[in-house]
């Protein structure tokens, strides 16, 4: 096949764009209600807040990259897309592992994108293997 | 040596760690080594305990119910066993919420703060945040709003008013008074509109009463009141009368007042030193102060005496009235005087009645010697609510004579002018006839069936004031209103002695107050109606 541009790549990063959007609007507003409800002093609340958005920050690029680098059958984005994966991931495993209040909620959303993660690196190696051959 | 001093001193600056298991935790268990009732989780209780409660005081004790799963310590009586027994049980309990805590990384989060021990370092610190009345996480910013309304109100008409302490130059008008002994303490500030007055004992020497300050006029008298508080406005303190008193006790009011008399020293007597100061202040309606006046009794102090008794006494009274102390307002306050009065001549006058501090509704005073012709002029004001009973002895011998004696008599037990009428209210003006109560008077003889009836001459020997008052107002501040007095003069026959032998018959007045008060009736406001009417055209046009 001529085409070596990677279908389930491309649907799991537009899934993961969508999904990512409810992500962060939920966690911020599980952040709110933590403050309210509980007792969250503000030099804890801040390193959490400056982690989701630095999250959030990392997302569209990530995202774009990922789209180019697939489409365009270019390693180099991909390759790129796969750094800033990392990144997030990292982001990720804090808010579910070390933020001040971890709630059930948290630990179920940020699982699900720590696979939603692990999946797309998987994919965008098969997918930089692919074209470099 | 000092290291095992500092880590005493650490250990004792640091509470005791918090107990989290919930299996040793016990909020019933208030007495120490002794089993508390009821209490299930009491470690003190053994199952003779347990066998007589009845329930469990605390059936449950957990952590925060926001985590996820937490162990619980549950408690209970198994009724059914004989003997009960308690059952303790450590469950795993789970809160099924999408939001509960899995997992927190702030220890403090769902314990209590421990408290800062205070230490000379932080304590100056602690004291500004904790110090106050209420704490504030930023008390710089209440300050800085309390302070702002206050200077527009400093220039605005200051006034004194009921209570506030009346200032005088320096600092405030002194009445000095026992606190907590009866020795005098000069730091008790006169009120404004309090009208007090107070007894205490002062020490004083002889040789040093020139110099101590509080035998002196000059120190009652030296410092101005201001006409209101903060102001620049002065009044003087002018001395109204002197009246020195002797060392066995008669006052003589001295002619002249202007002259200041000063403590001395003469042939071992302490010369006017002060034994009294009254304060009379006048004021106006607005709460400002335009008179004062002090009236000194001085004394003379013998080489003996090791300390003196002064009494002081301060009232105020507004200008261009009468003072005529009110007893109450509107209702009678117990312990206050019960005001009575006169019709004048020629009823009914514009005036009213006649009210004024001679006329007062007494009662006979009992004295230590009880004798009733010696003990004439002691009498007692009738206070309103207090019951009171009196009497004195009367000695009959067989060359007293009856008439007279009668009317002796008749003035000890009423006094030299009783007063016809008795105002209703406290503050019944002597203007309105209508608040005005007429004292029902009755005579009553004692005739024993056995005594033969001949008119042998009466005299009273006991006079009975019954006054009769209800609760008049509302139900939630009931006023006290005088409605009925009444004074009954009992009179007996007298039997005189044989000659030579005497006879003592008692005689007595009392006052009995007797509330006739009818029952509260709550009045309920009519339930409000819903008044709903359709417009007038609006079957337009079908009708």
């Amino acid at each position: 096949s001529s085409q070596l541009s990677s279908l389930p790549l491309q649907i799991l990063l537009y899934v993961n764009g969508i999904y990512y959007i409810f992500y962060f609007l939920a966690t911020l507003a599980m952040i709110i209600y933590k403050s309210q409800v509980f007792s969250y002093p503000d030099d804890l609340l801040a390193p959490d807040l400056a982690v989701l958005l630095l999250m959030g920050i990392l997302e569209v690029p990530r995202l774009y990259l990922g789209f180019k680098g697939n489409l365009t059958e270019a390693e180099a984005p991909l390759g790129l897309s796969l750094g800033l994966t990392v990144g997030s991931v990292v982001l990720c495993v804090y808010l579910l592992l070390w933020q001040t209040y971890v709630l059930w909620a948290d630990m179920l959303l940020n699982a699900v994108l720590l696979s939603a993660y692990g999946l797309e690196s998987g994919l965008k190696v098969m997918a930089i293997a692919a074209f470099v051959s | 040596p000092a290291d095992t001093r500092d880590a005493a001193q650490a250990r004792a600056r640091r509470l005791p760690a918090p107990v989290t298991d919930v299996a040793r935790l016990c909020m019933c268990d208030l007495l120490v080594a002794q089993c508390d009732i009821n209490c299930c989780c009491d470690p003190d209780c053994g199952a003779e305990d347990f066998s007589l409660f009845t329930s469990c005081s605390v059936p449950v004790v957990t952590g925060d119910s926001q985590l996820c799963s937490q162990k619980a310590a549950v408690y209970s009586l198994d009724v059914e066993a004989n003997p009960p027994e308690r059952i303790f049980q450590l469950i795993d309990q789970v809160n099924p919420s999408v939001f509960c805590i899995r997992s927190t990384n702030y220890k403090q989060a769902l314990y209590l703060k421990s408290p800062e021990i205070p230490t000379p370092e932080n304590f100056d610190r602690l004291l500004d945040e904790f110090g106050g009345a209420a704490f504030s996480a930023e008390p710089d910013s209440w300050n800085l709003d309390t302070d702002a309304p206050n200077p527009p109100d400093a220039n605005e008409t200051h006034r004194y008013e009921h209570g506030v302490p009346v200032h005088t130059e320096d600092a405030f008008l002194r009445l000095p008074s026992p606190v907590v002994s009866s020795w005098c303490s000069d730091a008790n500030p006169a009120g404004f509109l309090v009208n007090q007055a107070t007894k205490c004992i002062r020490s004083v020497s002889v040789e040093k009463c020139d110099s101590i300050q509080a035998l002196s006029m000059l120190f009652y008298i030296n410092s101005s009141i201001l006409a209101v508080p903060k102001s620049s406005q002065l009044v003087n303190i002018s001395v109204r009368s002197v009246a020195v008193q002797s060392l066995d006790g008669t006052r003589t009011l001295l002619n002249s007042s202007d002259v200041l008399r000063l403590p001395m020293v003469v042939d071992e007597l302490c010369l006017n030193a002060v034994l009294g100061v009254n304060y009379h202040i006048t004021h106006t309606d607005t709460g400002e102060i335009i008179e004062a006046a002090a009236a000194f009794v001085l004394g003379a102090i013998s080489k003996e005496a090791l300390s003196i008794e002064q009494s002081f006494e301060i009232s105020f009274t507004q200008e261009n009235t009468q003072p005529v102390p009110l007893s109450g307002n509107p209702g009678y306050v117990v312990g206050l005087p019960v005001r009575a009065g006169f019709r004048p001549q020629g009823y009914p006058s514009p005036a009213g009645f006649l009210s004024n501090k001679h006329s007062q509704l007494t009662i006979l005073q009992s004295t230590s010697t009880q004798d009733c012709l010696a003990a004439q002029g002691a009498r007692a004001p009738v206070l309103f609510g207090y019951n009171m009973i009196s009497g004195c002895k009367l000695r009959i011998t067989a060359a007293t004579k009856c008439q007279p004696l009668a009317q002796t008599l008749l003035d000890v037990l009423k006094g030299q002018s009783f007063p016809e009428y008795v105002a209703s209210f406290g503050n019944s003006q002597a203007q309105a006839v209508l608040d005005w109560v007429p004292i029902t008077q009755l005579h009553v003889s004692e005739q024993m069936i056995s005594t033969t009836l001949q008119s042998s001459c009466q005299i009273p020997v006991s006079l009975g004031i019954e006054v009769k008052w209800t609760k008049y107002g509302s139900l939630v501040n009931p006023q006290a209103r005088i409605v009925n007095v009444t004074a009954t003069i009992t009179s007996t026959a007298l039997k005189q002695p044989p000659s030579g032998r005497e006879r003592f018959i008692p005689v007595t007045s009392s006052v009995v107050f007797t509330d006739i008060s009818s029952p509260a009736e709550p009045g309920y406001k009519a339930w409000p109606t819903i008044n709903i009417k359709l417009p007038f055209d609006f079957f337009y046009p079908f009708v």
